[in-house]
């Protein structure tokens, strides 16, 4: 049997199956369906109204918002706070706005989704369809540490890096996010394959094919869907980390959260709100794109495997 | 026989880089934390201990024991809260309604913006001199309140709001993509046996995706030990410190008030707290009744 | 490929400046501070001119937020890869620091440019460990200010600024009356504490504050002058507006220049506000210190200088510690930070009459009061910060239970 066909498979019936809304046929207005949209209408209106003010406020001149209406749409549209908090915002001496520090963001960012996913990966395999000693403890150990405020270990982190010479380095905080990224990406993957059917790995078996082979050519391509879960959940996390940034990275490679704190918490002088709302925006702005561009993804990621978790 | 051995050993060995990170940067991180809540250490660590001073000093310190009953609340009601809305949200989405692409990305895009960036953007609308409160007088109606964090009594609840507002989507999509891997064929039988829908959700679904409400719980129950950012960006613990919560003890005794025993202390007593909540839970769900004997 | 073109320039651009700065000779210093804001900004650029002007490069690492810049800083030095200087408030905060051995010792450069000669005895007892100096101190920040808006006073008929706190009561019901928020408050526990110890300074007076908070005295903390003014200072529980937990200090400090309140407690930090505004010291708004006393809590900034083995380093740390105390570097600073020089013998004229009221006032050495984290570890401070704020805004908390928290609170200092 060829392992490389079955595999897609399974994952074509899965992604088939998300696809169907539940079975109910789709009724005529009746006061059931008003009363679902009021709701949805209602949550959405919650979920929306703090997006709304800071792209009003984003785009307001300052003699507006001391106005103080915040819901109001703007009198004067203007991108100005867009174009300062971009390139021209100070941070002490330096006024070179936010984007100084989006490619350091990229940087730390890239390699630290891709190794802490990997070893998700690979925990999550390794775990949930080998024989390994001790793995249920090392998985309860590991999901332990996930309720640990990373605050707790920063001392001793410093100097073990230290010692390791990747301290003040991308490859330092790359390993920092990576140790602190494993606990929940290793949750992730291990539910993920526990709910593949085990007939998919005895087949590759019986085809002879080994630990690394059935991993690379049997599972990854099965978890598409987890993986795009996975990304999501760390794209967010690593972009908006600062402290772990601040301390780790080095004063070169500082992410763009640094600028946006040094922009946002300077407390000295009059609140530059549009300022402030626009910083923050393009601050969001990767994760965001990241949801808009694979909502659809997400939902069936999850279906797709998780489900018997 | 002699192959597959080899396969084991080499399926142990990927595990290696974990077990590293476990041994030492988790656990020999804790006990490190651990050691130091028993010495006298201040800004920097030190050897000298004291037993356990540090404790005695914590539990007799107003403002950790105000912090412990605000972990109760706001976690009770942020775990609930989600819950409950996650669900709803998700059910409604389910029923073939017309833009669920847009809904969807609508519940979800908040869990995208930072804990602080929430805080900021929530303290702003509460705030009773500019928010939501000034524009509804504005509209005419001149009694309105809306000042929970001004107000000693429900500044914690202000911070489940927003909370809330930022955690909910995450919930809706995995309930709802448990939804989605719910056999059809169900729905059909249920359908022509006559039972209302609401019953089915309650007595059917639910416990179809228990594996994703386990898996929400993890996920909000780590945002609820670890919330720092959200209480300063949002309330600063305040009125007073009406919503300080363990998070905030523990970085506010770390670095500005230079006392890392205490901290240190303050987040053993956590971990401690989380430890014996977690471990039988967490048995419950992943070991007791995992069947799967892997080859 | 436009998009392209101009990020590959940009990139050749700063390529070409850290160029520049390599080239460059004179000793580089990178310094960690946490002056962001504008005025700040301003202030911390004059020092940066005062030192390029000395011969050396200074290599600017602003982060907001003392605990984040302190944080960033202590773990570079702990994991050996310290920045030159790095600013500190004057106090017990780098206590440890010295403890550890991780900060050099300025004695050379305080004995040739005489530091003890000039200095104030508080900031010098602050800046010393076991007879030697450690911390090069850059200014001193009054922290029992009282400001006033001169349009509120007008509007609510009050002629002259309050000489004492009973002349300050009573223009704040006049302030009430007139329909003015009367007392600018945040949310911020350790602005409330402003109030609480300028109290304690014109009310118990410069022994009572040196017994409660340097000599931890807990027969000082029970006596019924102590008492008097914690009852007082929950009279102030009336004076202010629903708004203010959510309020920074100089959001409160805008209100005065709005004229909708009359008066804030601050230090002299706030003069930059007033200054951003366009407000003009003596018309717009005044400045008290106390009300009713010339004793001046003295607060302020420092820079210490972590160990290295950089021989580079260590030259720059020396021209950056010699420079700084010059009286030119440090007339240009406090011009701009609106705090005052931290040496007696620089020449005040340049300065305004608040800022020179306080440089006579110290002058007398009886006026000299060290502010609370001059002689207290951060954590006890911290601990008596929590409690007046919760006093504060509880009004159930009776004066009885703050006396015997507080006196728990101090025995903590040891």
């Amino acid at each position: 049997m060829n392992v490389s066909v079955s595999a897609p498979n399974s994952a074509t019936i899965a992604a088939s199956a998300v696809q169907l809304a539940r079975g109910r046929k789709p009724h005529r207005l009746t006061a059931g369906r008003i009363g679902l949209y009021a709701f949805l209408i209602t949550a959405a209106i919650f979920f929306l109204l703090p997006a709304y003010v800071m792209l009003m406020t984003s785009l307001k001149p300052m003699d507006e918002i001391r106005d103080g209406a915040i819901f109001a749409f703007p009198r004067t549209l203007t991108f100005e706070a867009w174009w300062a908090a971009w390139s021209s915002a100070c941070t002490g001496l330096n006024c070179n706005g936010i984007s100084v520090g989006f490619w350091n963001s990229i940087k730390i960012l890239v390699p630290s989704v891709f190794f802490s996913i990997a070893a998700g990966a690979l925990n999550g395999y390794a775990m949930s369809f080998w024989r390994v000693k001790g793995a249920n403890l090392l998985f309860a150990a590991l999901l332990f540490g996930a309720f640990i405020p990373y605050q707790v270990f920063m001392y001793p982190l410093v100097i073990m890096s230290a010692t390791l010479g990747v301290y003040n380095s991308i490859a330092g905080i790359v390993i920092v996010h990576t140790i602190f990224g494993m606990p929940l990406m290793t949750l992730l993957f291990r539910n993920y394959y526990a709910g593949l059917p085990i007939e998919l790995f005895k087949a590759a078996r019986i085809d002879g094919a080994g630990f690394w082979r059935i991993f690379f050519w049997v599972m990854l391509p099965t978890s598409t869907p987890i993986i795009i879960v996975a990304v999501i959940l760390q794209v967010t996390g690593i972009w908006n980390d600062f402290m772990l940034g601040l301390i780790f990275a080095g004063r070169e490679n500082q992410p763009m959260t640094v600028q946006l704190n040094n922009i946002v918490n300077s407390v000295t002088g009059e609140r530059v709100y549009n300022l402030n709302m626009a910083a923050t925006i393009l601050t969001a702005a990767v994760p965001l794109l990241c949801y808009f561009l694979s909502g659809r993804w997400f939902v069936r990621g999850i279906a797709a495997g998780a489900i018997k978790g | 026989m002699k192959r597959k051995f080899w396969q084991n050993i080499m399926a142990t060995l990927s595990l290696l880089p974990a077990w590293a990170v476990l041994l030492v940067a988790y656990t020999g991180s804790m006990i490190w934390s651990i050691q130091i809540s028993f010495t006298s250490s201040r800004a920097l660590p030190s050897n000298n201990f004291v037993g356990f001073d540090q404790y005695r000093r914590l539990f007799s310190t107003s403002r950790w024991l105000v912090s412990l009953e605000n972990l109760v609340i706001f976690g009770v009601l942020f775990v609930v809260i989600c819950l409950v809305l996650g669900f709803l949200l998700a059910v409604a989405l389910d029923q073939r309604i017309r833009f669920e692409n847009g809904f969807r990305t609508i519940f979800l895009y908040p869990h995208a913006m930072s804990f602080i960036v929430t805080g900021l953007i929530w303290q702003w609308m509460m705030n009773p001199t500019l928010g939501i409160q000034k524009s509804v007088r504005d509209l005419g109606w001149e009694s309105f309140a809306f000042d929970w964090i001004g107000s000693r009594d429900l500044a914690i609840y202000a911070l489940v709001v927003a909370g809330v507002w930022q955690a909910a989507g995450l919930v809706m999509v995995l309930m709802l993509a448990g939804l989605r891997g719910v056999d059809a064929e169900l729905w059909k039988a249920t359908r022509v046996d006559g039972i209302p829908a609401w019953r089915v959700y309650i007595s059917i679904v639910l416990p179809l995706i228990k594996p994703m409400i386990v898996t929400s719980v993890v996920l909000l129950g780590i945002g609820v030990v670890k919330s720092y950012d959200l209480v300063v960006a949002l309330t600063g613990g305040g009125p007073g410190m009406a919503s300080e919560l363990p998070g905030k003890f523990v970085m506010d005794y770390l670095f500005e008030r230079q006392n890392i025993a205490l901290a240190q202390a303050a987040s053993t007593v956590m971990l401690i707290t989380v430890l014996a909540v977690l471990v039988p839970w967490l048995y419950m769900q992943y070991f007791r009744k995992s069947g799967r004997s892997p080859t | 490929m436009k998009h392209f073109l101009k990020a590959a320039l940009a990139g050749v651009v700063i390529f070409a400046g850290a160029g520049v700065a390599l080239a460059q000779e004179g000793p580089k210093a990178e310094v960690i501070h946490w002056w962001t804001s504008g005025g700040e900004s301003a202030a911390v650029k004059t020092f940066a001119e005062s030192y390029s002007k000395a011969g050396g490069v200074w290599v600017d690492a602003a982060i907001a937020g003392g605990d984040n810049a302190r944080a960033a800083a202590v773990n570079r030095m702990i994991g050996g890869n310290p920045p030159a200087a790095v600013q500190f408030n004057i106090g017990k905060q780098f206590d440890d620091l010295v403890d550890k051995g991780m900060l050099r010792n300025l004695d050379d450069v305080a004995v040739a440019n005489k530091w003890k000669e000039t200095l104030p005895k508080p900031v010098l007892d602050a800046i010393t460990r076991n007879g030697h100096i450690y911390a090069a101190p850059i200014n001193i920040h009054g922290q029992n200010w009282m400001w006033y808006s001169k349009g509120a006073f007008e509007k609510a008929g009050i002629a002259n600024p309050p000489k004492s706190f009973d002349e300050l009561f009573a223009d704040l019901d006049k302030l009430k009356a007139a329909g003015v928020v009367p007392l600018a408050l945040n949310g911020q526990v350790r602005h409330m504490a402003l109030i609480f110890n300028s109290l304690l300074v014109s009310r118990g007076g410069h022994d009572l504050y040196i017994k409660v908070y340097k000599d931890h005295d807990e027969k000082a903390v029970n006596s019924p002058e102590f008492k008097k003014v914690v009852e007082e200072f929950g009279k102030f529980r009336g004076y202010v507006d629903a708004g203010y937990s959510s309020r920074l200090w100089n959001d409160a400090t805008s209100m005065l220049i709005k004229n909708t309140a009359g008066v804030q407690f601050m230090g002299d930090w706030a003069k930059g506000e007033f200054n951003l505004a366009q407000k003009a010291q003596g018309k717009d708004y005044g400045c008290v210190v106390g009300p009713g006393t010339q004793n001046y809590i003295i607060g302020g900034d420092v820079f210490i200088f972590p160990k290295s083995n950089d021989a580079k380093q260590t030259a720059a740390q020396d021209l950056l510690a010699k420079t700084l105390l010059t009286p030119e570097a440090l007339i240009a600073f406090n011009l701009k930070k609106g705090s005052i020089p931290s040496r007696t013998d620089v020449d005040m004229k340049a300065f305004d009459q608040c800022a020179q009221d306080a440089a006579a006032y110290i002058k007398n050495p009886a006026n000299q009061l060290p502010d609370y984290g001059l002689v207290m570890p951060p954590d006890v401070v911290g601990s008596i910060q929590d409690l007046i704020g919760e006093y504060f805004t509880d009004p159930k908390f009776t004066p009885d239970d703050f006396v015997e928290r507080f006196a728990d609170a101090i025995s903590a200092a040891g």
